[in-house]
């Protein structure tokens, strides 16, 4: 992938179980210092997505890491950016205790 | 929340993406572009560089598409077409380049 220029990855998810699963994932960026740089255009994550049961998806993200990435000294090693994602099953109605309010 | 394998302070603080987020292609609608993407991946050893008009391909037929259970109800409720990506110009999208059959590389951001 060359600083500047969008791009496009696939993940994939599956959803092994016999009932439908409302999920949300988040991502993270390895190196951490990269993830300033790395610049999500549009991607299926933080917005609830329904997986029918034995439903297999696709889920694409378009994205472009900041051409101020091959201008950084700090990232003269860095040849190799990883990202990940995780999905969280979403809990619907969940009230989070708010500390020191009852 | 933060997984990064360090032991400082600093903890990654996720962003949104810049025009939200893509619904899923629920029908795989536009599974054979993704294929024909990831086979030119394939066969490029992996440059991102190599298979843009492919890339191109892909988010082309994400706006083009409706779901296919609004079709069901397009005369009633055209507020319910959901398309699988927001129509954006090309240029937009960074693939000014392919369009014009130029060779800057800038991606242009609304």
């Amino acid at each position: 992938v060359v600083p500047g220029e969008t791009a496009l990855a696939f993940y994939k998810a599956k959803n092994p179980t016999d009932k439908p699963i409302i999920g949300i994932s988040t991502y993270n960026v390895v190196p951490f210092e990269a993830g300033q740089y790395f610049n999500k255009i549009q991607c299926f994550c933080f917005e609830e997505q329904r997986l029918n049961p034995h439903e297999e998806v696709d889920m694409p993200v378009f994205f472009y890491i900041d051409p101020e990435f091959a201008e950084d000294p700090k990232m003269a090693k860095v040849d190799l950016i990883t990202l990940s994602y995780t999905f969280f099953e979403a809990k619907e109605g969940q009230k989070l205790p708010l500390p020191g309010y009852q | 929340m933060s997984t990064a394998m360090n032991f400082s302070n600093k903890s990654f603080t996720p962003r949104p993406p810049d025009k939200g987020a893509f619904p899923l292609d629920h029908f795989g609608e536009c599974s054979a572009f993704k294929e024909r993407f990831m086979e030119c991946l394939r066969q490029s050893g992996y440059e991102s560089a190599a298979c843009r008009q492919s890339a191109k391909a892909y988010l082309e037929c994400r706006m083009d598409r409706r779901a296919v259970f609004s079709k069901m109800f397009v005369l009633f409720s055209s507020f319910l077409l959901r398309q699988l990506m927001a129509n954006e110009p090309l240029e937009k999208l960074g693939f000014k380049d392919l369009i014009n059959e130029k060779s800057e590389e800038k991606p242009e951001k609304s």
